[in-house]
């Protein structure tokens, strides 16, 4: 009996220790994590609204430049980013997060659309598990870039927004090069992101118009 | 447990004669996972190096304080509790790679080689053995790990550390860089190494 208070009297001790170890380290590094991860989130929607930034600009022109050209509007399920032009007036594009399931989990993407939602500005991954090398492609520009002025309007029937096409065989102006290997990922791309557009147009878009 | 062995011995036992990877065929999952990129693989290396350095060394000092029957439950707190403090790190100071490792830091924790010098070594040897004992454990499994992203990496991808080394027009390997890659390599690996350091195989009690 009592060899085995004392083994639960060890164990909540030890215990003790390492969660205080843990948590001290949480602590002490929460900040810093955090701050990385909204300058990541800050300079991705930066790049999806067009607005420039270098891939090596230090973290604080960053923020400086994000606080002045983007302003954040809280939705009912979603945040808005609204990029302004640099007199800080002229709405430049609109910023969204949009996201679905790829082939190993989450895929989470911010897209940028123009200030009259004919077009996509801008597209950039920024959270994925896909195959290195494979899916995980999608981060790439060759791959993203050529969202960027992808004409809009809402699916009608089984009209898509866009299709992906196996690589070298795109021809209308609404298809697009998909990735060569990894086939679940660009359909699943293709998938989420004619959804998420779509909803966009025709929900979140009239709620902007209205407030203009 | 046979005498007590020279630290040197120790540590060389681990690098190279009890392999962990090669010869006792542990830690597969993260070999296999990590291995396509020579960053991430010298990322997890760092990683499991630190791991298991410090549960080997913490569980040799409670040695003589830990009741047999609860030795387990310790030695998993303490193995956690010293990843999650890598994977708070490596989020903090070097979150691009952290990104590319996604949950293969926090699953340093099921590297069967912690618990395996915990259970097998450490909890028997005094803490400066001990250390050194998952020093070589470490970079045994730290070598392996980098001579298959050697293979893999300029194969799959054409580049090593991101730099290009093989000539334009290199087709990339795409098996490479999925597990079937890292199966082949690992398994020829193993297939050489056997056949030219051939070893008695004991009997495991």
């Amino acid at each position: 009996m009592k060899k085995q208070a004392l083994s639960v009297f060890y164990m909540f001790l030890i215990t003790l220790f390492f969660a205080s170890l843990v948590s001290a380290v949480k602590v002490l590094s929460e900040g810093k994590i955090q701050l990385n991860e909204a300058i990541k989130q800050q300079r991705i929607i930066l790049r999806v609204l067009q607005i420039p930034v270098n891939d090596k600009a230090p973290d604080e022109s960053v923020i400086r430049l994000f606080d002045m050209r983007v302003k954040a509007i809280e939705g009912g399920q979603k945040t808005l980013y609204v990029g302004y032009e640099e007199d800080g007036q002229t709405v430049q594009g609109y910023a969204f997060p949009v996201g679905g399931s790829g082939l190993w989990g989450p895929i989470e993407a911010m897209v940028g659309i123009d200030p009259q939602a004919t077009k996509i500005l801008g597209l950039a991954f920024y959270g994925h598990s896909e195959t290195p090398g494979l899916g995980g492609r999608i981060t790439e520009r060759w791959f993203t870039d050529q969202f960027t002025g992808l004409p809009l309007r809402p699916i009608e029937g089984d009209q898509n927004i866009f299709y992906l096409k196996p690589e070298g065989t795109a021809e209308a102006s609404n298809e697009l090069d998909a990735i060569t290997g990894a086939t679940i990922t660009s359909s699943s791309v293709e998938a989420f992101l004619n959804k998420e557009l779509d909803n966009f147009l025709r929900n979140l878009w009239g709620q902007i118009e209205r407030t203009k | 447990m046979p005498g007590p062995a020279s630290k040197k011995e120790v540590f060389l036992t681990g690098l190279w004669k009890d392999n962990p990877v090669l010869r006792q065929v542990l830690g597969i999952c993260s070999t296999l996972a990590v291995t396509n990129l020579m960053v991430n693989t010298l990322v997890m290396d760092a990683g499991l190096i630190f791991t298991v350095c410090m549960s080997s060394l913490t569980v040799s000092l409670l040695r003589k304080y830990t009741p047999m029957r609860i030795r387990m439950m310790v030695q998993t707190l303490i193995i956690a509790s010293y990843v999650i403090i890598v994977d708070i790190m490596i989020k903090a100071y070097l979150p691009d790679i952290s990104e590319a490792l996604g949950p293969y830091v926090a699953l340093i924790i099921t590297n069967c080689i912690i618990m395996g010098r915990a259970e097998a070594f450490a909890r028997h040897n005094p803490p400066l053995a001990s250390f050194i004992d998952g020093l070589g454990m470490s970079l045994g499994y730290s070598l392996v790990l980098i001579a298959i992203a050697l293979v893999r990496e300029p194969l799959g991808f054409g580049t090593l550390l991101g730099f290009r080394v093989m000539p334009e027009g290199f087709v990339q390997w795409t098996v490479m860089i999925m597990a079937p890659g890292a199966f082949l390599t690992l398994g020829i690996m193993a297939w050489v190494w056997k056949y030219f350091w051939p070893q008695k195989e004991e009997k495991k009690g």
